[in-house]
């Protein structure tokens, strides 16, 4: 245990230096702009596992999440022209206080009915920033980006930086979840919430806090993406393609692990990316199709179950 | 021996002289001059952005029978945006970094443009915009020129107006969708109502995906509005034209219409038959005889055959012709400059006049067109499923530009109807 953990910190910091050296060494800004994208769906797959996978809460509402985020960032910049680290932890602190809204709903619904209302949500927000002319309404808002700060030579750079950070933190906070008694909490109430309160684990103080936690880290994903376009209009920003998206990945990696979502979003994200530029028509759709459908079926626990499965496989043919 | 040297010598000089034709033939052969875009193949927009590149792509052909650009090929790098904003800059880092394109043409519609104007002012390219409405005004970039006829912002919204005051109108009724476009359209008819001192007794916006009108419509009709602007997209376009069928708009209603998208359509206008008869709404280039210009009739002709394999709207009047006019006044301007110069060729496409098939473009500092060349056209004599009807002249008499015009409104709404 302690030496995984030496690894893991090993293992962010050379993630970090890497991607610092990257964006001193590449001109070429093309990898920025799509890898930005890849280190965003992390974020969003990461913490949509927090609730999803830990806790077995499926949130579709992942768009609602990180729209708050996008737009609470564009009021913020239009309102003061704060800069994008304030940004960033005004999202993260309006998606705790969303989640905390969300985690007081799981009081009374379970399973698909929480699915439902969480749907819902994304819904009534997105209606209510499309009425909200002073963020641009619907007919949305173009932002002007101010100078980048030392030691970044690009803004898309320096997103891109940022959001790595933002991986690496979103990454620590999961890590920690599964690791701690937090985890094995909501484990025990994802296979029988009944059975688990009655055992003494504080089943609603456990599930507040995963809505908090992931909602604040789906917000602060959300946030650069401002900055990122510079313009925001809600039917981009609430796009129910995150929601898709995201649990797509958490599925395909598997949410068994807190390096699932990881592995998923990196794969999808990747490929998503790279048919974006190849095929580039319908069938790009399609291929994306076939591929969930191949993995359902194939590996219903994520690529981390199958690569467990296949490891607990090969001990029994040793023994 | 001397017949084996001869016959060596002869091989050899062939050879020689093979390798010598094919590189001389290689120099010859220039890289292609690239233009990069992408263009909604996958999502809401996909109908338009399809035909668009359709458009564009039989421009390339014609430009590559005639022997190309600057002696060189011209070649088109398209991807799939999605119909999303979030695609966009990805993309057109991509065609700048990676594919290293010459050119850039912008995808169709506003949204995924939107999030382009900055990348492009910064690295100081050229954009050729297509069908957006207002990206540039905040922006300012000073080498964007849109192809569409839209002209300045209000004179869309004024021109109807201005048709329903001529017509006796005075009080206005303002009924919009809640997304991007409808709303441009409805910020700018407020203003110009209030300039033309004329007043706005109704004003709703409704959510998007809208289908059942007749409540909205009965509340409109309570209002008695002599002008009914309505700024819809396709599928509420055809649910609010059903619900006036059903309940009736009322007598005082002298014109009707404006700013509906998907009346420019031909599967819409097909399905939606004389429901369409009195509408008088937005278009871009129609089939009247004031709108044929040079090289018109051959782009449609061509368009028809390629529309059927490429699966795209059957007429393509609203997008189709402009894609092809952005390639033509790239043409003329690389022509006219000789190299591929970014700011050179922005310089001649701000100075000049351009000929292109849907009539002369010229563009005001901003980018967009110094006047607008938005037709105004109402719906005469429309019958139920008959697509053909919409290629003859006098389906779509034109009302607004004076240039263009081919007849006179009739008024009020239900007589025309009829």
């Amino acid at each position: 245990m302690k030496r995984n953990g030496i690894f893991f910190w090993i293992g962010a910091a050379v993630f970090l230096i890497a991607i610092a050296l990257m964006t001193k060494l590449i001109t070429n800004e093309y990898p920025f702009f799509a890898g930005y994208v890849i280190l965003q769906f992390i974020v969003l797959a990461v913490a949509w596992s927090i609730l999803g996978g830990h806790a077995g809460y499926v949130n579709f509402g992942t768009s609602a999440f990180f729209g708050m985020g996008v737009y609470t960032a564009v009021f913020l910049f239009k309102v003061a022209g704060a800069p994008l680290l304030v940004q960033i932890a005004a999202a993260a602190a309006v998606g705790a206080l969303m989640g905390f809204a969300l985690g007081l709903l799981t009081l009374r619904m379970q399973g698909i009915f929480f699915s439902i209302a969480t749907i819902a949500l994304t819904i009534v927000i997105e209606t209510s920033i499309t009425n909200w002319r002073y963020v641009g309404g619907a007919a949305g808002i173009q932002l002007q980006r101010p100078p980048v700060t030392w030691p970044f030579s690009g803004y898309v750079q320096m997103l891109f930086f940022v959001q790595a950070v933002l991986v690496v933190l979103a990454v620590v906070v999961s890590r920690y979840i599964q690791n701690s008694w937090i985890g094995r909490g909501l484990q025990a109430l994802r296979d029988d919430e009944l059975a688990a309160e009655c055992t003494g684990v504080p089943t609603l103080r456990l599930k507040v806090l995963a809505c908090v936690v992931s909602g604040a880290l789906m917000c602060a994903a959300g946030a650069p993406a401002a900055m990122y376009l510079q313009y925001a209009d809600p039917s981009s920003a609430f796009n129910l393609n995150y929601s898709v998206s995201t649990l797509a990945m958490s599925l395909i990696g598997g949410t068994a692990h807190w390096a699932g979502p990881i592995v998923g979003a990196i794969l999808l994200g990747t490929t998503q990316q790279l048919l974006t530029v190849t095929i580039s028509s319908e069938v790009n759709v399609l291929v994306l199709g076939v591929m969930l459908v191949l993995f359902v079926v194939a590996a219903p626990e994520g690529l981390i179950g199958l690569l467990r499965r296949v490891r607990d496989k090969r001990k029994e043919g040793k023994q | 021996m001397k017949r084996r040297t001869l016959l060596g010598a002869t091989i050899s000089a062939a050879v020689l002289g093979l390798t010598f034709g094919l590189t001389s033939a290689a120099t010859a052969q220039q890289p292609p001059i690239k233009i990069g875009m992408s263009m909604a193949q996958t999502g809401g927009l996909a109908g338009g952005g399809k035909a668009s590149q359709l458009g564009i792509e039989i421009w390339r052909d014609d430009v590559n029978a005639r022997g190309g650009l600057l002696g060189r090929k011209v070649e088109l790098v398209v991807y799939d945006d999605k119909s999303s904003a979030s695609e966009t800059p990805a993309i057109y880092s991509k065609l700048l970094d990676v594919d290293k394109v010459d050119i850039l043409f912008a995808p169709y519609a506003t949204v995924p443009t939107a999030p382009l104007m900055p990348l492009v002012k910064q690295r100081g390219m050229l954009l050729m915009g297509n069908f957006s409405f207002q990206v540039n005004s905040k922006v300012g970039h000073d080498m964007w020129f849109n192809n569409a006829p839209w002209g300045p912002a209000d004179s869309w919204a004024a021109s109807f107006l201005e048709l329903g005051q001529k017509a006796g109108g005075k009080t206005i009724a303002l009924l919009a969708a809640d997304q991007e476009f409808a709303q441009n359209l409805a910020l700018t008819a407020r203003d110009v109502a209030k300039k033309m001192n004329m007043q706005i007794v109704f004003d709703q916006a409704y959510p998007p995906n809208t289908v059942e009108f007749s409540s909205i419509l009965r509340a409109l009709k309570a209002a008695k509005p002599d002008i009914v602007y309505v700024a819809s997209y396709p599928p509420d376009s055809a649910g609010i034209l059903r619900a006036v069928n059903e309940i009736g708009i009322g007598n005082n209603v002298k014109i009707f219409g404006g700013g509906m998208v998907g009346l420019q359509f031909g599967a819409v206008m097909e399905n939606l038959g004389s429901l369409l008869n009195g509408v008088v709404n937005y278009n871009t280039w129609l089939p009247e005889p004031s709108m044929q210009n040079e090289g018109t009739k051959a782009f449609f002709e061509t368009y028809t055959k390629r529309a059927i394999e490429a699966k795209v709207d059957p007429l393509g009047y609203y997008l189709a012709p402009f894609g092809y006019a952005s390639g033509q006044m790239i043409e003329q301007a690389i022509k006219a400059v000789g190299s591929l110069d970014q700011k050179a060729l922005a310089k001649y496409l701000r100075e000049n006049e351009h000929k292109t098939i849907v009539g002369p473009i010229a563009f005001a500092a901003d980018g967009e067109r110094k006047e607008s060349a938005t037709l105004q056209a109402q719906f005469r004599g429309v019958v139920d499923k008959n697509m053909d009807q919409f290629r003859k002249p006098g389906t779509q008499v034109i009302l607004f530009p004076a240039k263009m015009k081919s007849g006179d409104l009739i008024s009020p709404f239900e007589a025309a109807r009829k």
